[in-house]
């Protein structure tokens, strides 16, 4: 029987030819390295699901906001906002007005976790198409709200 | 280059611009409901007989006038739109549009020819593609809507 060590090749770390990224760019460098919560997401304002629609578009009418995060026990179950108007409640108003906000609101919203890069949030907004991006932490606990104007800011601030 | 230097060098034609919806100040809100759902847009542009804009009429409008109202979907848009609006030329830097975001809080951007007659749209939406597509390395590759970590550990 041979002893272990000698039948052992020499540990080759295979990371230790890794270079740490570089990036051309400052916004580049924070879109990567700092995470979503590096962007404002508070202030927000959410309803309960059981909300009277015509309560919540007069929550959004007071606020001057344009969506509402519908959470149950802290927990992010869906958004309104004005699309949900346009779509669902303009021309329905009288029959819509008193059921309750879970009936037309957006269910299971996509959303960015807090320890997600701040890129994430652009990801949604691009790529997946939504104005607003709610952040939620490892437990799905509800943190805030990302729009565009905060992400333009965020830009802005790291655009030197 | 960076972001900043193309966002002063780029112009609003490098936008991804949207197809306008345009009607005219004698429709009614209810007729711009229906083009707004069917285009999938959260605003309608109020033209004249030569496309040229007077007035744009969006979502948080529409919000606005049916929480004070109900009955204003048969109302004329001339009575519910905003007769100052943001608009750029398509020969503009991009950097504009972000001003409008940023500074005045706008949504939407009516993009106009050098006639002044309406091309297109844009705003935050065209806005957000456009950094994406700059950092695309950095944005297209982002997990969203996926649990945050694995649910079993890697390996056999």
């Amino acid at each position: 029987m041979t002893r272990p060590e000698n039948n052992q090749t020499e540990f080759q770390d295979p990371l230790e030819n890794y270079d740490s990224p570089t990036y051309d760019d400052s916004i580049e460098q924070a879109l990567v390295e700092e995470p979503v919560t590096s962007i404002q997401s508070r202030p927000y304002a959410s309803v309960s699901p059981d909300i009277r629609v015509a309560d919540a578009i007069k929550r959004l009418v007071e606020d001057e906001i344009a969506c509402l995060l519908v959470e149950d026990e802290g927990r992010l179950v869906g958004v309104f906002s004005d699309r949900d108007i346009l779509d669902k409640v303009a021309l329905e108003f009288d029959d819509m007005k008193d059921r309750p906000v879970k009936d037309v609101m957006s269910p299971d919203p996509v959303y960015v976790f807090d320890t997600d890069s701040s890129a994430a949030a652009l990801t949604v907004m691009a790529v997946s198409g939504y104005r607003h991006v709610p952040v939620v932490d490892l437990d799905q606990k509800l943190i805030g709200i990302i729009s565009p104007q905060r992400v333009t800011r965020f830009l802005r601030e790291h655009a030197g | 280059m960076g972001l900043k230097e193309n966002l002063e060098r780029d112009t609003v034609e490098k936008l991804e611009l949207r197809a306008a919806i345009t009607l005219t100040a004698e429709q009614s809100i209810r007729d711009a409901i229906e083009a707004m759902r069917r285009g999938g847009l959260g605003c309608a542009i109020i033209v004249d007989d030569q496309r040229h804009p007077t007035g744009i009429f969006t979502e948080a409008m529409l919000r606005n006038a049916i929480f004070h109202s109900p009955e204003c979907v048969d109302d004329q848009l001339s009575e519910h739109t905003a007769e100052t609006f943001p608009w750029v030329v398509t020969s503009d830097p991009v950097e504009t549009v972000l001003d409008a975001m940023e500074i005045k809080n706008h949504r939407f951007v009516v993009v106009v020819d050098e006639s002044g007659a309406v091309v297109g749209l844009t705003g935050q939406k065209g806005l957000m593609e456009y950094v994406a597509d700059h950092f695309s390395e950095e944005v297209m590759v982002q997990r969203v809507g996926a649990e945050a970590y694995p649910n079993h550990r890697e390996g056999a």
